[in-house]
């Protein structure tokens, strides 16, 4: 639900470069840790993560496009740096579908990103303070599914509020704030409303609008998460246990 | 997201823009984004919307089905637009055209491109390690949804899915992503294993899957060049504005006339045999 789906061509262009910027340099970061590690062993579980937060993304739960992200189990089964590459991949073959556009993939990255490395330390956090892990591990990656979407959403909502966005015509504001200091006036009154007053968002209704669907779509992946999580653990403990301790 | 069904269409078409190289397809894509991004113009916004729909006509794909495909993020541009709303149509109107309009253009290269042609035509640009796990995850993608479907279907039929059983649904379903994910890691530790055996030294040998023809390449690269033009002078040119509604008139005269052509096409010679 935290997913950024803002189209291409709304968000400034230093905010996108900012994105792309910022998620090569973590990509980097975490490419040399996983190099050191054994990149030969984790490659095909990045890809099966990855194929898996895909597969995830593709079942409608409820019409609305309501789906789960996945990524905080992501982040529990790989690891911060692992789930991180997982999360770029995953963001980069949907933008392919037109699902979120393919210019804010960097920004998308980190909003994802962030749900799965805060979900993964949140867990972590959780089942140390939970002492019967057998019985708390759903609850807890529950718990820091819920926290971590709220986070990510956040963050989310405070990239729509420094890009001070608003549809569509970044670019032409630009150009008509400057064409309006230096050359003339005679701008129309629609285009006027179409542009300037167009630079503002407004991030209350915004804000309130996100939370009011988010509400449904971080409970119910939550719930989700705790389940799977629960699951894994009955079945597989060594999956999540060699990761976390 | 039926990803199967694009994989499908993308292998099985043989269309023009089936034949065009990958790389001339990623030129094109990029030249329709630039075009999109940097437009404020809400008719130049519709008539590439149309003109891409006339692409998706000519390459003889399900029409209706590409078009619900690609409007899924107009679902976020509605909101988006809600939120900013000032009374302005038009600016929601563009915020809208803006998302369908990079979607289809995206959608119309993965329906008519294989993925190892995508990931290979974009490899120059990625660190290896990202790229073979694009190639990882593709391969594994296919496999999953199998899983998944099969899965799926075996809760149906032992009543693990019914309808207005919500909670019990939910914990069903649930159990099945955590059986794919424990399948999932069996899968990983078989793949390192024939990978192993096959040689696998920390670096995959990629085949190059850059094929296609010239002639239909360079067409495509230069609709997508004359379109970014068309942006570009009706961003940047004074007096080009008057024109968006001749553009927008061409581009649907371009979409009835790849109707007619195609549906010719395919009824010809059935009026004369009945």
């Amino acid at each position: 639900m935290s997913h950024m789906h803002i189209p291409d061509g709304l968000l400034p262009l230093w905010l996108v470069l900012a994105g792309w910027i910022t998620t090569s340099v973590i990509l980097y970061f975490s490419m040399r840790k996983v190099k050191k590690d054994s990149l030969q062993h984790k490659l095909p579980l990045i890809g099966i993560v990855s194929a898996i937060m895909i597969v995830g993304m593709t079942l409608e739960i409820i019409p609305m496009a309501y789906h789960v992200n996945l990524s905080v189990i992501a982040g529990i089964v790989l690891g911060p740096s692992l789930a991180f590459i997982a999360v770029f991949i995953v963001d980069l073959i949907i933008a392919m579908f037109g699902h979120g556009g393919i210019t804010v993939v960097g920004l998308n990255s980190l909003i994802v990103g962030a749900e799965a490395v805060i979900g993964y330390y949140l867990f972590r956090a959780f089942l140390g303070v939970l002492s019967n892990r057998k019985l708390s591990a759903g609850l807890a990656s529950s718990l820091s599914t819920l926290f971590a979407l709220v986070i990510s959403s956040a963050f989310m909502v405070g990239i729509v509020y420094v890009s001070q966005t608003n549809p569509g015509i970044t670019l032409k504001s630009d150009k008509q704030t400057l064409a309006e200091k230096t050359l003339s006036q005679e701008l129309s009154t629609e285009n006027e409303r179409n542009s300037v007053q167009a630079q503002k968002v407004d991030m209350q209704r915004f804000a309130k609008t996100v939370s009011l669907l988010g509400i449904f779509g971080w409970t119910l992946e939550s719930v989700i998460t705790g389940l799977v999580i629960g699951y894994v653990f009955r079945v597989r403990p060594d999956l999540i246990l060699s990761k976390i301790t | 997201m039926d990803i199967g069904l694009i994989d499908y269409f993308a292998n099985r078409g043989n269309s023009f823009f089936h034949r065009a190289s990958p790389i001339h397809k990623m030129a094109f894509v990029v030249f329709l984004l630039s075009s999109i991004v940097i437009t404020d113009d809400l008719m130049l916004l519709i008539s590439i919307y149309l003109m891409l729909s006339t692409l998706v006509i000519l390459a003889k794909l399900p029409f209706a089905k590409i078009i619900s495909i690609a409007s899924y993020p107009a679902v976020f541009a509605l909101l988006f637009a809600v939120a900013s709303w000032n009374g302005s149509w038009t600016r929601s109107g563009i915020i809208v055209f803006k998302a369908l309009s990079a979607a289809l253009t995206m959608v119309l290269l993965i329906v008519t491109t294989p993925y190892p042609s995508v990931f290979a035509a974009i490899s120059p640009f990625l660190p290896r390690m990202l790229v073979e796990g694009l190639f990882l995850t593709y391969r594994s993608l296919f496999i999953l949804l199998e899983l998944m479907r099969n899965l799926i279907s075996a809760l149906r039929l032992r009543g693990g899915l019914s309808p207005r059983r919500y909670i019990n649904n939910i914990a069903n379903f649930s159990s099945g992503i955590g059986l794919l994910l424990v399948r999932g890691f069996n899968l990983s530790e078989r793949f390192y294993g024939v990978m192993k055996i096959r040689g696998y030294d920390g670096k995959m040998k990629q085949e190059l899957y850059i094929k296609g023809s010239g002639r239909e390449g360079l067409i495509t690269v230069a609709v997508g060049f004359l379109i970014l033009l068309t942006s570009l002078a009706m961003r940047f040119g004074s007096g080009f504005d008057r024109y968006s509604v001749h553009i927008l008139s061409i581009s649907v005269l371009f979409v009835l006339a790849a109707f007619s052509f195609c549906s010719f096409y395919r009824n010809r010679g059935a009026s004369w045999k009945s």
